[in-house]
């Protein structure tokens, strides 16, 4: 019973050991508000990753692609049976793009995808994506609607309703056609707009309505340019900077026709065959995706590759995975030094107690009973420490946003910067899981600490306690 | 409470008209040849050389000697809180220095009682925390808190009993040197132990609380039959022992029982 008291009398008393926990309270903090805030990060990139993606590519390794797209297709459905839920056939090629702001030319280039819009959006997140100037969403459709065109074009609203069809309404429909082409292309986000540094506010350098040029390769034996023009009907905005940098999304059949690899009708080469599954299938995607590719072996050997959407960002999943572990690794080094802290403390404590042992023992306390002592008080201040970190980092993690608000009107500048991730509050995700790691592994080091201490607590003999003044 | 000790005093007195001093078959506490020697450095210095004692159940024994002369250690090695190097502790007629760590725990815890020079009373702890220090340390805590109502009479009982009423509830820092050895005699006492042991316990106190302190051991020895052993420098305290056992460079030299005209009870009439 003595230990328990003493325990306790040792944790209201002492207050310079209770400053050695805070380290261990700050590591265990730290420790979670930097794992829930990272793995916050990840579920999200790994959501708009695989939204992006789908569940499965097929592709194939020559760019070109191949027309037979609805054998193929079929044949996946043959093999995924009631598993698969929807599949886009996509173009993807790469494109230099071009547009005017303002009398000089803006030049960027692209990754351009030639998509079925409702196919599309039924194979992942893509309408969830698309948005007008005013952050408002915007109709999964390459449509140039007609209200767009006359805000657009001065000819287009000249022309109105009158539709004679004389000499100047010739010319001013083939003005207004000119102005705003007739086919609509999706840009990424972040390549429409520019940042104003000073408003803190992204402007448009390419609003809706713009007249795009695209310039890529044929497909042919040797590649020619080809170029065509487009005018911009929504933006792309995924908050994966990666994708909505480089992104221009145009109506499949036209870029099929462009390249010369279809007839313009919807017959034409594709590249890529998103697969979506069923919401709640519970099939292995590598299982799946293995026999997919096996079974397209057989329709043409060495030609396909498929891929899950984890195999296609591996190195990008695997690099956020490996940094979270290095940064869990060196942040437990913050508590395994506040360990060494216990360490000196309990020593120092020893040292001072040496003749309260001595007392201890010559009333009858036994060896392991003295240990206990300090052993109990080690795990005690463990709890303290860990108990007030977890409490203190769960809070944190809870307030955060609200935290790095304060933090930013207090320094005059943005802590978190929306501009590099998209995001408009830091997302965070707790992993009961992670917070029990760390919560047993600060008190873990706590007992540890103090083993030595206690063991040569414990080992002192009561005379020689007795006799130290 | 008072009514309680009245009675064993009475049952005691009854006892004790049986003559003192007279050797009974066995001795409650006896060394036999013991002998100690620390190590300063790299040489050997013997402070025991061979001691051989007998003390009486009831009997309260003054040790005396120069300093260094090896009455603590004798106490020490007596009490279980060292061992010899040779020689050998006996209680009740049983060899008690060679038993194993457990047992030496529960002797010291039971058995013996100490009194320390410089009280050593646990500073953390409030005085009668202190005083229940040996019973929590005998009990575990279902055990203690279980007994805790009685064990807590008791000990409060004690510190009425050494005249420290009102002072339970203060730290060691908050009471005067005199004041922190009757607490220190209270957990000697608390755990009932047959034999109490106490190494100058009025070393550090001055002559006014030393006697009171002395008065209060000779009252307890006889109230309760303890067996006691005290280590002293003050030949006036040491009169009033039953006997007198003076160390010589590590051997007992003299035995002397004390004058029949210095014993205590009889000096305070």
């Amino acid at each position: 019973m003595y230990k328990y008291l003493l325990c306790w009398k040792y944790l209201r008393g002492r207050y310079i050991a209770l400053a050695s926990v805070v380290s261990v309270m700050l590591g265990v903090a730290t420790l979670i508000v930097v794992n829930a805030v990272m793995a916050g990060f990840a579920t999200k990139m790994r959501s708009r990753l695989h939204g992006f993606l789908s569940d499965i590519v097929v592709m194939s390794y020559d760019r070109n692609g191949f027309a037979n797209a609805d054998e193929v297709t079929a044949r996946i459905r043959e093999i995924g049976g009631d598993d698969i839920e929807a599949t886009a056939g996509t173009m993807e090629t790469y494109a230099i793009l071009r547009f005017y702001v303002g009398g000089s030319e803006v030049t960027k280039e692209v990754k351009l995808i030639g998509v079925k819009p409702e196919e599309r959006a039924k194979t992942g997140d893509f309408a969830e994506f698309l948005f007008d100037e005013n952050d408002r969403p915007a109709p999964a459709s390459f449509e140039v609607s007609e209200e767009l065109r006359k805000k657009t074009s001065p000819a287009a609203g000249v022309l109105g309703e009158n539709m004679d069809d004389d000499i100047l309404n010739q010319a001013l429909r083939k003005q207004a056609l000119d102005d705003v082409p007739p086919r609509g292309a999706i840009l990424g986000y972040a390549m429409a707009t520019a940042r104003d540094p000073e408003k803190h506010r992204d402007e448009y350098l390419a609003p809706r309505g713009t007249k795009v040029m695209l310039v890529f390769a044929r497909a042919s034996k040797r590649p020619e340019p080809a170029t065509d023009e487009f005018t911009v009907v929504s933006f792309f905005k995924s908050g994966m900077s990666e994708y909505d940098s480089s992104i221009v999304f145009v109506p499949l059949e036209r870029l099929q026709f462009m390249l010369g690899m279809g007839d313009g009708e919807g017959r034409g080469a594709v590249n890529q065959i998103h697969i979506k599954l069923k919401p709640g299938s519970k099939a292995d995607l590598n299982v799946l995706a293995r026999k997919i590719q096996r079974g397209l072996e057989r329709l043409r050997p060495l030609y396909f590759k498929v891929a899950t959407w984890e195999e296609m960002q591996g190195p990008l999943l695997a690099a956020v995975s490996i940094e979270q572990d290095i940064l869990n690794m060196l942040l437990f080094f913050i508590i395994a030094v506040a360990g060494f802290g216990i360490l000196a403390i309990f020593s120092m404590i020893v040292v001072e107690k040496t003749r309260d042992i001595g007392v201890l023992k010559a009333l009858g306390a036994s060896t392991t009973g003295v240990g206990g002592i300090f052993l109990g008080y080690g795990l005690a201040l463990g709890i303290v420490g860990a108990g007030t970190g977890l409490a203190g980092g769960l809070l944190f993690v809870r307030y955060i946003n609200k935290i790095e608000d304060g933090l930013s009107a207090l320094t005059g500048q943005r802590v978190f910067n929306p501009d590099i991730y998209y995001f408009s509050e830091i997302p965070t995700r707790v992993e009961p899981w992670t917070v029990a790691w760390v919560f047993c592994g600060a008190l873990l080091i706590a007992v540890l600490a103090s083993v030595w201490p206690a063991i040569r607590a414990a080992r002192l003999r009561p005379v020689e306690a007795l006799r130290y003044e | 409470m008072n009514n309680q000790y009245n009675v064993r005093i009475d049952a005691l007195e009854t006892d004790s008209t049986a003559p003192r001093g007279k050797r009974s078959m066995t001795a409650h506490l006896s060394a036999r040849g013991l002998a100690k020697s620390y190590r300063k450095g790299k040489t050997e210095v013997p402070v025991l050389k061979g001691v051989d004692l007998e003390v009486e159940r009831g009997e309260l024994v003054a040790v005396m000697g120069a300093s260094g002369s090896g009455k603590s250690t004798l106490l020490h090695v007596l009490g279980l809180l060292d061992s010899p190097d040779r020689g050998a502790v006996d209680l009740d007629g049983g060899r008690i220095d060679d038993l194993g760590d457990r047992k030496r725990d529960a002797l010291r815890n039971q058995t013996f009682g100490f009194i320390f020079q410089f009280y050593h009373l646990l500073p953390e702890l409030s005085a009668l925390d202190n005083v229940l220090m040996p019973l929590l340390i005998r009990h575990g805590p279902v055990g203690y808190l279980a007994a805790r109502r009685t064990y807590r009479r008791r000990a409060e009982a004690l510190l009425d009993r050494v005249g420290l009423s009102g002072r339970r509830t203060h730290k060691p820092a908050e009471l005067s040197g005199g004041e922190m050895q009757r607490a220190a005699v209270a957990r000697a006492l608390v755990g009932e132990p047959e034999i109490v042991l106490a190494d100058e316990p009025t070393g550090n106190l001055d002559a006014a609380n030393g006697r009171a302190i002395l008065e209060l051991l000779r009252d307890l020895n006889r109230e309760r039959e303890l067996t006691m052993m005290l280590v002293t420098h003050d030949s006036q305290i040491a009169s009033r022992a039953d006997r007198v056992v003076r160390l010589v460079e590590g051997r007992i030299e003299e035995f002397s029982a004390a004058p029949e005209g210095s014993d205590f009870a009889a000096s305070r009439l």
